[in-house]
């Protein structure tokens, strides 16, 4: 299945050669990696903080800083539940119980087989779609128990089995 | 631009527009508290502790980072701004651990301090801290980063000042936390443990860690670093007569701004080690024995005066120190000279670069010798060579890094080694050893090709430029790229950089301590001299004297052929000038330098050495050959402040002190004076080492006693043009320059300096037995041979090994691998070291770290290896390797 693969260190090189010297490109550079191999690798961080004249724990910071870019390979399919006030009030905490169950993750967990990454967030911005979470870049609101698994389903996600996985 | 009106708490005050609105109540003596706020660090607004309100606007705002506008009415302490500040109190309070109540910070805890002045006490507020463990497996610094109140003072500083960049903000939101690359221990990131961040944490969350639990000091005084010619200014705290903390001073002044290195941070500890000389020892039956002052003293007067008589004066040498005070060598070389009427005085400085130095006092005239740091992060262009400051005096290399990083200023770096400094750099010139020479004529030889050097300078101050420029058309330029190992076209390019600039040049140990010494340094002056580089802000030659009092040392005449004030023996005029004063008849012969007494010893000619606050045997080059030496003499005083290889040889030994048990002054790098009190009293009977010479010279049947460091200190002032500042500027002044080139002086008459000839160095000839080109040189946790850091709790448990750095190349050819040992072998001496594989050696070089294993590093070096000008070639020397 998709693992995340070999880091492939010529094109990772390329990428960071085409913003040597350009120590504003740090965020574009950064969002380059993690688009073209899901993750920024750590072993990228020295070699980047090199070419951008900057030092290994700033970009270390950038990129835990932002959700969007990671330093842990991430599955396919990332879903971001949201704790936020107005989900809360409508239930999105049985939504988060669910789902943990249901894909057998904890926060911040990455199955094995690298298919689902399970996030949660402050607050989506889709407060009346509440209760909400995000799949990759699509939103899902007004969830229920059975929507949830609709979801799933949808992303492949074979309910019951794998969750001892 | 016009200057911005506005009230503060009703106080009417003006001030230049774009200042923040905490300066301007700070300059006006209105106090905001703070947390993340410092003087030297670019202003944050992350703890809002420093809220204010303007009553027009009703805005509540953070004064560090707001600036003034016209008309503001600025209340710092409204009820509503209390309420506000002691809620930020309360909730930083909350995501505090219980551990706060045993805290080390105890009182000084900048959160608790505040605290107490809002009157927060119980604060109502459900705990919630962040757990993090505690981080102390390194002997520097503890790190209890629940504790951290996220101001980022430590991130700022390690930028901003240090610019290393070991930690940075991880993580956001509660996880929020300062962290090291990859989430390592700070031994295991690029921390210099400078301990900046550490002096500067307002809470208990970065902490230094001790050898015992000391609480808050009980004293604090301002004083000076007493390790590398920096001269950094900090603040001594002592409990019970001891020295338990070392923080640097925060003045603005001050050449450090803020920071410190690791040595000055953590290696004063050595200060109150077992070994440290307590009483007067007298050498009876063989063995070392402790005396009154009063036998001891007597002693070592009958014993010179007796010697004295007996061989005449040449038979007596002084061999002084560049870690002691200006007025200790003052004094000293006043004893050789006055009351034993002999020239053979000298100080540990002679193998850091006396002859470069003569050299350029001589050319120069005295002028070009203030070079305040600060003016390198205004320079137009930095040229490093055969200097690595990260390790040697790691306070310049904060300048030149930040004169790098914020300042945008190029950097060229040339050096054998990819120095620390490559990577700020704009090019590095990977020259072979010793070949400085060449590649300087090469650059300056290109600029003249190209016609873009400074034609107006060359005319106005300088003669001998025809013949200069002769030497330079008939450069060789491919043999220079052969002899330097450097490519033309790299040469190019660093001329590309110099190009209608002004430089700076600093000047290291690669080049003070090399062979060819001498010639490279005339090549660098006449490089100045074409370039314009003399006389104005961000240039001339940054040298960076290795011991805290080097340049005060020479300058006060503690040097075989110059008197006090760098003025020539065998100026007739100078030396009867000191004549009348002394009462004496002084030879215009120089006397033994600190090796051709060695040497005067072995050969039996000299009968008595007086050595002061050095450690010979540790730090000369064939340690045994220098002890067999000094066990030829019939009479060896010591006087030093530890018991170490130079004192177990001894007759007499003269307990002295710690520059913080004393009071004096000393010359930094910067041409910079710079006096200090007392902190704590001597350990037991010791005495200042100023107070033992006074005691002495009157016991030689001198008529008068100084009595105390004040009058020697007005005495110099007086004598010496030079230091004039030093008694009418009090704490700090600088040298006072009166050169006779018209360069230097503001009248605009004076004399030309005069061009070097361009002399070409000889091809190196490489003994096939000894392939490698071992590198000696510092790292920065030691100073020198180490005698002072070696005794350093901290530092010793920090339990570097000294490995010797090899290249991968070189470690696959010999297969050897990390750990692995070898035998170092050079004609003179052998050693062995574990390996450690470097990228950033070339093959068929090898790096020794100085100071580890009592300094052995220099069985490999020859005493006698010297350069053609009397400088000692130290830096180097050939080696071969065979794995054991
Ligand atoms: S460790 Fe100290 S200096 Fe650093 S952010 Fe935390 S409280 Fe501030
Ligand atoms: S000790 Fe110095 S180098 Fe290390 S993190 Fe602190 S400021 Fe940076
Ligand atoms: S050793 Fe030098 S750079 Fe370090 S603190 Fe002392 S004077 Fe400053
Ligand atoms: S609270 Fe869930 S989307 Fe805003
Ligand atoms: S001092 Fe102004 S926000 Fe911290």
């Amino acid at each position: 299945m998709t693992k995340p693969k070999e880091i492939d260190w010529e094109r990772l090189e390329a990428i960071i050669d085409k913003n040597r010297g350009e120590t504003w490109a740090l965020i574009p550079l950064l969002q380059d990696i993690q688009e073209t191999f899901g993750y920024i690798p750590e072993e990228s961080i020295e070699p980047i903080a090199e070419a951008l004249s900057l030092f290994p724990s700033q970009v270390q910071g950038v990129i835990s800083f932002y959700a969007g870019l990671s330093l842990k390979p991430k599955g396919k399919y990332v879903i971001r539940v949201c704790r936020g006030t107005a989900c809360h009030v409508k239930g999105g905490r049985s939504i988060l119980r669910l789902m943990k169950k249901q894909l057998g993750l904890n926060e911040g967990e990455t199955s094995p087989d690298y298919q689902f990454t399970f996030e949660t967030v402050a607050c989506l911005g889709t407060c009346f779609l509440a209760p909400a979470m995000m799949v990759n870049s699509t939103y899902f609101g007004k969830l229920s128990p059975p929507k949830v698994t609709t979801v799933l389903t949808q992303y492949g996600k074979d309910k019951g089995e794998d969750k001892k996985a | 631009m016009e200057a911005i009106s506005l009230t503060i708490n009703g106080k009417h005050i003006s001030c230049p527009p774009g200042t923040s609105i905490l300066n301007a109540a700070v300059e006006n003596g209105i106090k905001i508290p703070t947390l993340c706020h410092h003087p030297h660090l670019k202003p944050a607004g992350a703890c809002r502790l420093c809220l204010v309100e303007d009553e027009k606007s009703g805005r509540i705002m953070a004064s560090c980072v707001t600036p003034v506008s016209t008309n503001m009415v600025i209340h710092t302490d409204s009820p509503e701004i209390k309420r506000h500040r002691t809620n930020i109190i309360r909730l930083m309070i909350a995501s505090h651990p219980e551990s706060c109540i045993l805290c080390n910070q105890g009182n000084r805890c900048e959160l608790r301090q505040i605290a107490a002045e809002l009157g927060v006490g119980q604060i109502g507020l459900y705990p919630m801290p962040h757990y993090t463990g505690l981080e102390e497996a390194n002997p520097f610094i503890i790190r209890d980063l629940s504790k951290c109140i996220l101001c980022g003072k430590c991130i700022r500083a390690d930028h901003e000042l240090v610019v290393v960049g070991a930690i940075d903000y991880n993580l956001r939101g509660f996880k929020s936390l300062p962290a090291t690359a990859h989430e390592m221990p700070l031994e295991e990131s690029s921390c210099t443990f400078c301990g900046t961040c550490v002096s500067l944490c307002p809470t208990g969350a970065l902490m230094v860690k001790n050898t015992r639990y000391v609480g808050s000091p009980q004293n604090e005084s301002v004083t000076l670093c007493g390790f590398c010619g920096v001269g950094c200014s900090l603040v001594m705290g002592s409990v019970d007569g001891q020295i338990v903390e070392v923080n640097p001073s925060h003045h603005d002044e001050a050449v450090n701004r803020s920071t410190l290195c690791v040595r000055g941070h953590f290696a004063h500890d050595f200060l109150n080690v077992s070994e440290r000389l307590t009483s007067p020892l007298i050498r009876r039956d063989g063995e070392l024995s402790p005396a009154t002052w009063d036998e001891a003293l007597e002693s070592v007067a009958e014993q010179l005066i007796s010697t004295k008589r007996k061989y005449g004066p040449q038979s007596l040498a002084f061999l002084g120190s560049s870690k002691c005070t200006l007025e200790e060598n003052y004094l000293f070389q006043k004893m050789a000279r006055a009351i034993l009427a002999t020239n053979n005085v000298d100080n540990g400085g002679y193998g850091s670069g006396k002859a470069v130095v003569n050299l350029i006092t001589e050319k120069l005239n005295g002028g070009g010798r203030i070079t305040p740091l600060a003016s390198l992060e205004k320079a137009e262009l930095v040229f490093v060579i055969g200097a690595n400051p990260l390790q040697s005096a790691p306070v310049v290399g904060y300048s030149l890094k930040r004169a790098s990083r914020m300042e945008g200023i190029p950097l060229i770096v040339a050096d054998p080694r990819k120095t620390g400094l490559v990577a700020f750099s704009s090019l590095w010139l990977p020259l072979v050893p010793h070949s400085d020479c060449e590649l300087i004529n090469a650059l300056a030889a290109i600029l003249y090709t190209r016609k873009s050097y400074d034609t107006d300078f060359v005319n106005r101050f300088t003669e001998g430029f025809d013949l200069y420029r002769d030497g330079l058309s008939s450069l060789d330029l491919e043999r220079v790229s052969r002899v330097t190992g450097i490519e033309i076209e790299m040469i190019e390019r660093a001329a590309d950089l110099f190009e209608g600039k002004k430089i700076a040049f600093v000047i290291g140990h690669g080049i003070l301590q090399q062979r060819y010494a001498i010639l490279a340094i005339s090549a660098l002056l006449n490089l100045a001299l074409i370039t314009g580089s003399l006389g104005g802000e961000g240039t001339g030659l940054y040298i960076l004297a290795r011991e805290n009092n080097q340049m005060g040392a020479w300058d006060m005449g503690a040097v075989p052929d110059f008197l006090p004030g760098r003025q020539p023996l065998y100026n007739d005029t100078r030396r009867k000038h000191w004549e009348q004063i002394w009462e004496v008849k002084l030879s215009p012969d120089p006397g033994l330098n600190m090796i051709r007494m060695i040497e005067e010893t072995e050969k039996g000619n000299l009968k008595a050495l007086y050595i002061m606050g050095e450690n010979p045997v540790r730090s000369l080059p064939q340690p045994e050959r220098i002890s067999k030496a000094l066990k030829n003499l019939e009479f060896l005083v010591v006087q030093d402040i530890l018991e170490n290889e130079t004192t177990h040889l001894a007759d007499v030994v003269l307990p002295g002190t710690a520059f913080s048990e004393k009071g004096g002054s000393f010359t930094n790098l910067e041409g910079r004076i710079q006096s200090f009190e007392p902190v704590v009293s001597p350990p037991g009977e010791a005495k200042p080492d100023w107070e033992i010479l006074d005691l002495l010279a009157v016991r030689m049947g001198y008529p008068r006693r100084h009595y105390s460091f004040r009058k020697i200190r007005a005495e110099i002032s007086h004598l010496v043009p030079m230091y004039t500042g030093l008694e009418q500027e009090g704490e700090e002044s600088w040298i006072r320059e009166s050169s006779n080139l018209k360069l230097f002086r503001p009248d605009g008459e004076g004399e030309p300096i005069h061009f070097s000839p361009v002399i070409i160095t000889e091809d190196e000839t490489h003994d096939e037995a000894y392939p490698f080109t071992a590198i000696l040189g510092s790292l920065r946790y030691h100073l020198g041979s180490g005698t002072r850091t070696t005794h350093s709790a901290r530092i010793e448990g920090f339990a570097l090994k000294g490995d010797l750095e090899i290249s991968p190349e070189d470690g696959a050819r010999l297969n050897l691998n990390e750990g692995d040992r070898v035998r170092i072998s050079s004609p003179c001496g052998s050693i062995s070291r574990e390996v450690t594989l470097k990228n950033d050696l070339r093959p068929g070089l090898i790096f020794i770290p100085m100071a580890f294993h009592n300094n052995d590093a220099m069985e490999l070096i020859e005493l006698t290896q010297l350069g053609k000008a009397d400088s000692p070639g130290w830096k180097e020397c050939h080696v071969t390797l065979d794995k054991m």
